[in-house]
């Protein structure tokens, strides 16, 4: 029997937990990580961070992105007000010249439309005397620069002495990647020489050359868009562009006005020459009306027309050279 | 021998036989049987001797000689003195028909019986031999009806004194019009051209020619503008050894030499000395010099000795600097003999002709693969340097990208293009062409000793003879590449020759030395 008794204190159901280590040092591998990303705290999403300020951020983003939606919506209702049945893809992408854009259109349609590739680059070459640049092709190259991978370059014949710059430079900036021409599904190439017409060469066994910028142009925008199925609607854009280069850009000054008033009556009825969108006729005589006179010389209808063009942003490589 | 005739009155006229009388001879010369010299105030025409020609006229110090080119419509009504060749001479009754020809030029001369000529001198023009130098006093006369056989169209020369300098021997190893005709017309005239062979022994006169002083006059403008094209991108002309202890490009072609006890050869090419001087720094280089290759081809395009115009330069991202280097260098060359020596083409014209050279501005720049694909387009019935020039209207381009089994030891294979991992099917490499023939091969050069040493052992090649090559790289070589074209067979193909010794001055060929 034990001497003395004592009344418990405190209750026996408490547990402690006894150490198992005498001394124990900070883990120095999880500490370097720890440290090497706490400049990265915030970024990181680590229960160090404040859910809070990544929840903001997150919203934040959000805005900024709708934003930018909005903005691009906006512009292209503002383009769809003054140009009248105008195509959005088209104005939304039109101004970006980057060949990997998103309307693009496979090496099969090429195959089908041009002959099957013989292992050389496809190369388009044009023949054109500097003294009458041919704008309409420039127009075209930049729409079949956004449909395909084009190899773009610029020549002067010898048959030239000099060139101004712009001539140069008019097929746009070297691709940087010009130095393998196998990455490339066609080729563009523009020669300054002194010949009497323009003229287009390509795949010298099926083909003989094509002279004339309004046949040439014809066969450019094959590659881009079909022509109108509608026969009645296809001969209409034909005609238009034969009125283009043979009357208004050749023709005396009669003939010039009188396609003017031409243009003038077909352009208060429709917004475009031919059919509900731009064609090939509208790219024709928009390069032919500007390059016989400044865009304020003609009638009302016209003047709404060549801004309506303006606005669809294909016109851009025409501009410098029409200074 | 003049005979002194004393029955005449005064001691100071002479009477010759055949030559009539002529006044006496202040003379200081030699009376050898060949030479008879005239001279003094009133003679008029003859032979002149050494002497003379040295110290010549004591009376007559401010002579000026005038060129045959300034003899135009201006000088009409002057008297002055012109020194020529005589082309031809030809006597018509009491007249006598000279034309005389310098370089390039050449004008109607007419010696006529009169109070300045007499009969005698009129024979003695028509029997100086063609070729001789004369010296000749005339006056400069407008001319109603062009003369359309020479270069002076407008202007006739009426002689009044005339002295041959040097004299030619009476028969001609060729003649010069046969020279100068073109290929065709000579048949249907039975008149002769003249064999190649024949114009490169007797290459002296064969020289004479407007063609040749055409020909070459252009190819001193080829390196001229060479030279100077380089120098204006910064580029330092070097001068190489020829007399080298290896074969540059290999041993089959190469000319060899006894060097005192041992033996040495002539160099291939700078290839190896461009390559040194880039790893010393030089950044960019171009040198002028012979090219020797013991290659056994008799064809239109080869020799044995010609000079090689050489380019090498470091780059800074990719080999294609250096192709658009050499492709503009190329490029001013054709500007400028465009430009400047318009009149020299021409002249080639007339008796080569020829579709003038054409090009563009850059250079076209085609893979080697596509120039196959082309070929197998054509098939056989064009080739494909003609579907080239039908499709881009170009007579010079690049091929580029050529496989790397059929170039030498030192070009850098294309680390794009891997079959597998030590495999390399192209290379950094080029070829130019000019008129569908090769002017230039060229490739980015290995500048690493560790791999320049794998692919010389790949090519079997004994690596003590190159050791020192090998050795230049070792201490630190940026990566350069470069090329070399022929001077004669750049000028053979921008006019469009067909034989590459007409465009050498005395070429050299497995059957040629001299002269």
């Amino acid at each position: 029997m034990p001497m003395y008794q004592v009344k418990p204190v405190f209750g026996d159901d408490i547990k402690t937990d006894l150490p198992t280590c005498m001394y124990k040092l900070p883990n120095i591998h999880a500490q370097r990580s720890a440290s090497g990303c706490s400049e990265h705290a915030l970024q990181n999403g680590t229960e160090v961070v404040d859910p809070a300020f990544r929840d903001l951020e997150v919203r934040q983003d959000k805005i900024m992105r709708r934003l930018y939606e909005l903005k691009a919506a906006v512009d292209g209702l503002a383009k769809t007000v003054t140009t009248p049945d105008a195509d959005l893809d088209q104005t939304v992408t039109s101004l970006s010249q980057s060949p990997t854009a998103t309307s693009f259109r496979g090496t099969a349609d090429l195959d089908s439309l041009l002959g099957k590739d013989l292992g050389a680059l496809r190369d388009i070459v044009i023949n054109a005397n500097p003294a009458r640049p041919p704008l309409t092709l420039l127009v075209l190259h930049a729409m079949l620069c956004q449909r395909y991978r084009v190899l773009s370059s610029v020549h002067v014949h010898s048959s030239v002495s000099g060139v101004p710059a712009q001539l140069l430079s008019c097929l746009g900036p070297r691709h940087a990647d010009s130095y393998v021409r196998q990455r490339f599904q066609l080729g563009f190439t523009l020669i300054w020489k002194d010949v009497s017409k323009l003229q287009m060469k390509f795949s010298i066994q099926n083909m003989c050359p094509i002279e004339g910028e309004a046949n040439v142009a014809r066969f450019l925008f094959r590659l881009v868009a079909p022509y109108p199925s509608d026969p009645a609607l296809a001969t209409l854009v034909d005609s238009w562009v034969d009125t283009a280069f043979f009357q208004l850009a050749e023709g005396s000054a009669k003939e010039r006005s009188a396609v003017l008033r031409a243009l003038n009556g077909a352009l208060g009825r429709d917004p475009w020459l031919a059919g509900p969108e731009l064609s090939l006729a509208d790219i024709a005589c928009y390069c032919c009306v500007l390059q016989t006179g400044p865009a304020a010389s003609s009638p009302a209808n016209v003047q709404r027309w060549l801004k309506a063009c303006e606005n669809l942003g294909h016109f851009g490589p025409a501009n410098p050279l029409l200074q | 021998m003049p005979q002194i005739d004393t029955a005449k009155p005064s001691p100071f006229v002479i009477r010759h036989r055949e030559w009539g009388d002529f006044y006496a001879v202040f003379h200081i010369y030699d009376f050898c049987s060949r030479n008879m010299s005239v001279c003094g105030g009133k003679g008029v025409y003859g032979l002149l001797s050494c002497i003379e020609r040295c110290s010549f006229l004591p009376c007559e110090p401010d002579r000026v000689l005038v060129r045959v080119q300034k003899l135009t419509p201006e000088k009409a009504d002057q008297l002055i003195w012109v020194r020529a060749r005589v082309h031809t001479s030809r006597a018509k009754g009491k007249q006598c028909f000279l034309v005389l020809r310098q370089q390039q030029f050449n004008v109607q001369a007419l010696v006529a019986v009169g109070e300045r000529a007499s009969k005698q001198m009129v024979k003695f023009a028509a029997n100086i031999n063609k070729e001789s130098i004369v010296d000749v006093e005339a006056m400069v006369r407008k001319v109603e009806q062009k003369i359309d056989s020479c270069t002076q169209q407008d202007v006739e020369l009426h002689i009044e004194r005339i002295f041959v300098i040097s004299q030619a021997e009476p028969r001609l190893p060729l003649q010069l019009e046969d020279c100068v005709r073109p290929d065709g017309e000579g048949d249907e005239d039975g008149r002769a051209t003249v064999n190649q062979d024949t114009r490169l022994d007797n290459r002296v006169i064969d020289l004479r020619t407007t063609t040749s002083q055409a020909i070459f006059r252009l190819q001193s403008g080829v390196c001229q503008l060479f030279r100077d094209t380089l120098t204006n991108k910064g580029f330092v002309e070097i001068q190489t050894p020829k007399i080298i202890s290896a074969a540059s490009e290999g041993g089959a072609n190469v000319f060899t030499v006894s060097y005192f006890k041992t033996s040495a050869y002539l160099a291939q090419s700078p290839q190896l000395y461009k390559q040194m001087c880039i790893c010393a720094d030089f950044d960019k280089v171009f040198c002028v010099g012979p090219v020797f290759r013991a290659e056994d081809s008799n064809t239109h395009r080869h020799l044995t000795e010609f000079v090689g115009l050489d380019i090498e330069l470091a780059f800074n991202y990719h080999y294609h600097e250096v192709i658009e280097s050499i492709t503009d260098t190329m490029v001013q060359i054709f500007k400028g003999l465009r430009d400047k020596f318009q009149t020299e083409i021409q002249t080639v014209g007339k008796q080569y002709p020829s579709e003038p050279f054409r090009f563009l501005e850059p250079t076209l720049r085609l893979e080697y693969t596509e120039g196959v694909a082309m070929l197998r387009e054509a098939g056989v019935d064009m080739g494909d340097e003609e579907d080239l020039r039908s499709v881009y209207d170009t007579d010079f381009y690049v091929l580029d990208k050529y496989p790397l089994a059929v170039r030498p030891f030192y070009t850098m294979p294309d680390p794009n293009d891997k079959v597998c991992a030590s495999l390399n099917k192209y290379s950094n490499s080029y070829d130019m062409f000019m008129r569908g023939e090769e002017i230039l091969s060229g490739a980015q050069r290995i500048h690493d000793a560790q791999l320049l040493t794998e692919r010389a052992i790949h090519h079997n090649i004994d690596l003590e003879k190159i050791k020192s090559y090998i050795d230049s790289f070792r201490y630190g070589a940026p990566p350069h590449g470069g090329g070399g074209i022929g001077l004669e067979r750049v000028c053979m193909l921008y006019l469009g020759l067909h034989n590459v010794r007409q465009v050498s001055m005395f070429p050299r060929d497995p059957k040629r030395l001299t002269p």
